[in-house]
């Protein structure tokens, strides 16, 4: 009888999603609702739950460090963007060009930083903008006559290290998901163009970019969330969570401040909820200018 | 025209090549530094920082003799890594095809639904359920157990989302003649379409072991016995003024890159085809 | 066919589910350094979580002298080594939600604050196991790991600052440290010795408050007040940096890579010659001895420069306590041993021994047949005995208030504060006052 039922055409689907459906409710609806309530308590693991109200919403919204780590986020999730999507398509273009030679060669060895893990990217990276005169990038300076430059305690500096070490491992990655874009454009279009007479950038401009629309924005929508989501690379660059002046921290990394390092658990799930927002709001829009709803309903 | 437009086509291709070769140097540079600091000292590393500069008096084997015959926990680590990587990658890929074929192969009520929380998974940074998934996990008397890294990524939102497009493509009438053959609904699934399914099964099995084998913040967070630590975990602790270890440090990551180098440069391909397949034409 | 398929969903299942409990076993194969080898087979298994490899060590020792003398009570010690961060995070998530915590664990004191508070301590009070030594302990070293009576931690140290000098370079710019009482002498020597061999005679730090402590201090004061609010804007610590700030000012002390003389990076600079003194508590000794080893034979030891003479000249940075939780499985045992390990006479001459730290039972420092041997590699390295500069100091040692507000205090002004006044050159006043504000605003 059950064997029936379970075997049945009706049924099956649902026995097929339902360790989805459990997963889902146990390791994602829960621990959200629960930390929606949090994010209403002064709470702390191995203490009783206190009710505050929105006290953590509206002590967040004046906390100049909260402000700080989500600047630190949106710039990081911006330069990311503007690096990490014209660059990787021109590449991908250049790479996929008739006139490219040892192109199997060159998408390998890109792709290789992606394949080493953030703890040792990270590592290399800290040495690397040291701030003795010996460390890589004061001794390449150095070349030109540059003082030598302390990197990780300087905002700007630091952010750029930050930009720099996500450009090594993801530019080779971006530029193979728009190699694989490429290849699904007809090459009808441009002999068409060529006849035409169109220039090399009149072919990009019009017929590469808008057919690479659907590349693109899966590649916006990751980049939007691993960069709101940055915290490791943060942590293994400053070698630990507290940054001089902070310029490291990511909401996040503050998250885990809060949640971790201060076992205030209430807060952290606050600022949980708040990047929450954030990233629904941003990559939401995102899609809806881009168009891809419509897509979806087709 | 015919033999400017070929001179042309000659410039462009030397000026790209050059380009592209000029991106491969700046690429390889901290591979480069690594392998070379692998050689010398720790302790000169942190002091003088990374560099290019070729000291014979400071290199030796010695880092490497360490590695393999000192008294340290890398290859636990090592093979902690290892096995919780194919035990994720095994788990993660037949619970997600499975939970994607119910998604391809059919059309039932909640469906819609089911298939917008798995794409708002993927959009959501998991980092935020950090606090209230660690105490979960403690609740549940997981805390310290591989089962706490594995169990809430083993119905992968992404990888669910990647197969369930790969299988869109396979024609219905296979389903359909399995029907008419007689066989049940997950006969038809292991017997009929699993076995068509194996080009996307290598490419997801790597995605999912490189994300694994990498993977840190999380592990890093529910395992507390020095004897479970995964290997990022480990170079990380290595990374302390208490413990003077940084001879193991640089060596250690240097060594941590080269399996997965290994099975790259063998299965190229299927690395290729495993990143790229996330970028659906839409 | 049928059968075909509920085979191989049963043997999937069958799989699922070996996997799942292999992973679920959390205490089989232990490779985690396992100390006591001279235990027997009915010895006691106890874990202990700490950041410092030495440490370790050092129990480890007392752990074979310890199944020696108690063949009935053996121990077998799991140890496991993790940075300072993680390891302070993990143990307080451990102890607060009673699950997976270690039986015994080293808490730094700056974090200490963090897991006294509430009204549940999760660590278990050692009063029973400290009345012994209760005569021969400095008293401030055992206050600063108590709350209301109960005793929670035992340091490995007292952590007596003291001036270490580089006599080599002083030598050079014609300066003699003994001659160096007040600020002011210390300001003229590094003057000196700036102009003369381009060195610095100190470091500006900008992630410690060793400085700051050891200069409130010397003024009677603290981060908080009586009522363990913070006051890091009060007229002393305004006093305390716009001193420091006039050294760097004047080239007598500099920013050094790392943010302070205890960092590798530091180390590296002290090794090389590039700063010629550092104020530091007394355990920075073994940071000399084992890490900068060019360094030997060059260095003596004198008490710290004062603001006026007769301010007191040193005070207990830094340390360590040991702590027995609450969850553990043998804790009457845990805290014996913890007891014997950390205050005996053995122990804390094994201390002095190997970690070249000042002991917090005072019978070690009127031991001269310890602390002048001249085998000690302690001894060896400086120029002069460590211990008659403390003996000099001895009742001048002040101490430096832990409370709840310490560990955000010293975020505050180790991550923004010091950075914004070494290195971006920030008003002392503007700067203190902001990070008063930040760390009221954090504790509200």
């Amino acid at each position: 009888m059950i064997k029936k039922f379970v075997y049945s055409q009706k049924v099956a689907p649902y026995v097929f999603v339902l360790p989805f459906i459990l997963i889902f409710l146990i390791f994602w609806s829960y621990p959200l609702a629960n930390s929606f309530v949090m994010s209403f308590q002064d709470r702390m693991l191995g203490q009783d739950p206190k009710w505050v109200g929105e006290a953590n919403y509206s002590k967040l919204f004046t906390d100049k460090v909260f402000l700080t780590a989500i600047k630190n986020s949106v710039v990081y999730m911006l330069g990311t963007l503007v690096l990490l999507i014209p660059f990787p398509m021109l590449f991908a273009v250049m790479i996929n060009s008739k006139l490219m030679m040892g192109r199997e060669f060159f998408k390998s060895s890109f792709f290789l930083p992606a394949l080493t893990s953030v703890a040792v990217a990270g590592t290399i990276f800290r040495l690397t903008f040291g701030e003795m005169e010996g460390s890589l990038m004061n001794s390449f300076l150095g070349l030109f006559g540059v003082e030598p430059i302390k990197f990780l305690k300087n905002g700007e500096w630091s952010m750029a290290a930050l930009l720099i070490l996500a450009c090594w491992r993801w530019t080779g990655v971006n530029m193979l998901y728009y190699l694989s874009g490429l290849k699904s454009i007809d090459n009808e279009y441009y002999e068409a163009a060529s006849i035409d007479g169109a220039s090399a950038w009149q072919k990009f401009k019009n017929i590469t970019m808008p057919l690479l629309k659907p590349t693109t924005i899966y590649v916006t929508t990751i980049s939007v969330y691993a960069g709101l989501a940055m915290f490791t690379e943060s942590l293994m660059m400053f070698n630990g969570n507290n940054s001089p002046k902070n310029i490291g921290l990511t909401i996040v990394g503050y998250l885990y401040r809060q949640g971790i390092e201060k076992n205030k658990l209430g807060y952290a799930a606050a600022v949980g909820i708040v990047l929450l927002v954030i990233a629904m709001v941003i990559n939401l829009t995102q899609l809806k200018f881009s168009g891809m709803f419509k897509k979806e309903e087709d | 025209m015919g033999a400017s437009q070929s001179k042309n086509n000659l410039i462009a291709r030397i000026v790209m090549i050059c380009f592209f070769i000029v991106l491969f140097v700046i690429i390889m540079i901290p591979f480069y530094a690594v392998a070379l600091s692998s050689f010398k000292p720790g302790e000169s590393l942190i002091r003088y920082g990374l560099n290019l500069s070729l000291d014979f008096k400071i290199m030796s084997f010695d880092n490497f003799i360490y590695l393999f015959t000192g008294s340290h926990d890398y290859f636990t680590w090592f093979w902690n890594s290892m096995f919780l990587t194919i035990a994720q990658v095994v788990l993660t890929l037949f619970v997600s095809a499975f939970v994607a074929y119910g998604f391809a192969a059919y059309d039932f009520k909640g469906k819609n639904f089911l298939f917008i929380c798995v794409l708002l998974i993927m959009m959501v940074p998991f980092e935020i359920l950090l606090v209230p998934l660690y105490s979960l996990i403690n609740d549940l008397h997981l805390v310290n157990s591989y089962s706490a890294i594995i169990l809430p990524g083993i119905a992968n939102a992404g990888t669910i989302f990647f197969f369930r497009q790969y299988l869109r493509s396979i024609p219905k009438e296979i389903i359909q003649s399995g029907r008419v053959d007689g066989a049940n609904e997950y006969a038809i699934y292991f017997r009929l379409i699993m076995p068509i399914m194996k080009p996307s099964f290598a490419a997801m099995a790597i995605l999912n072991g490189m994300n694994s084998w990498n993977n840190l913040l999380w592990p890093f967070m529910v395992l507390g016995d020095q004897s479970k630590f995964t290997l990022p975990i480990g170079l990380k602790t290595l990374l302390t003024p208490y413990g003077n270890n940084y001879d193991l440090l640089i060596v250690g990551s240097f060594f941590s890159i080269i399996p997965i180098f290994i099975l790259f440069i063998a299965f190229q391909r299927y690395f290729i085809d495993g990143m790229t397949a996330g970028a659906v034409k839409g | 066919m049928k059968k075909r398929s509920t085979l191989v969903s049963i043997v999937t299942i069958l799989i699922l589910t070996m996997v799942l409990s292999a992973c679920g076993k959390s205490d089989d194969s232990k490779t985690t350094t396992q100390l006591g080898a001279n235990a027997g087979e009915n010895a006691t298994e106890l874990s202990f979580w700490t950041f410092v490899d030495l440490h370790g060590k050092h129990l480890d020792k007392m752990l074979g002298l310890w199944n020696k003398e108690n063949p009935d009570k053996q121990i077998k010690l799991n140890v496991s080594v993790m940075p300072y961060d993680d390891m302070h995070n993990k143990l307080l998530l451990a102890v607060t939600s009673g699950k997976g915590a270690p039986d015994i664990a080293d808490i730094e004191l700056g974090q200490f604050p963090k897991f006294l508070e509430g009204d549940n301590v999760p660590l278990e009070p050692l009063n029973d196991v400290f009345a012994p030594y209760k005569d021969v302990v400095v008293p401030a070293r055992v206050a600063i790991y108590s709350k209301a009576d109960q005793v929670y931690g035992f340091d490995y140290h007292v952590g007596a600052t003291l001036a270490f000098y580089n006599t080599e370079i002083l030598e050079a710019a014609g300066v003699d440290y003994k001659k160096i009482i007040t600020w002011e002498d210390y300001k003229q020597a590094g003057i000196k010795v700036y102009e003369k061999t381009g060195k610095y005679l100190g470091t500006a730090d900008t992630s410690a408050m060793w400085q700051e402590s050891l200069l409130l201090a010397q003024q009677k004061s603290d981060f908080t007040d009586e009522n363990g609010n913070p006051k890091v804007n009060s007229p002393e610590m305004i006093k305390a940096l716009e001193m420091l700030v006039d050294l760097q000012k004047n080239n007598v002390i500099h920013t050094i890579p790392g943010g302070q003389p205890d960092t590798e990076e530091a180390k590296g600079e002290y090794n090389k010659g590039n700063y010629a003194s550092a104020l530091m508590p007394e355990w920075y000794m073994s940071r000399f001895v084992n890490e900068m080893k060019d360094l030997k034979g060059k260095y003596a030891i004198a008490p710290l420069p004062v603001f006026e003479v007769g301010n007191p000249r040193s005070v207990g940075l830094g340390g360590t306590g040991t702590v027995v939780t609450k969850s553990g499985k043998n804790v009457q045992l845990a805290k014996e041993f913890v007891a014997f390990a950390k205050l005996s006479k053995e122990a804390t001459t094994e201390i002095w021994n190997t970690l070249g730290f000042d002991p917090i039972n005072m019978d070690v420092w009127k031991d001269e047949k310890v602390t002048k041997n001249p085998d000690n590699e302690y001894v060896q390295y400086f120029k002069t005995n460590a211990f008659d500069t403390l003996n000099e100091i001895k009742d001048e040692i002040q101490a430096i208030k832990s409370v709840k507000a310490s560990p955000t205090i010293g975020n505050v002004l180790n991550t923004v504060t010091l950075n914004a006044i070494f290195e971006d050159g920030k008003d002392v006043k503007e700067a203190l006052d902001e990070a008063q504000a930040a760390i009221e605003q954090e504790l509200k």
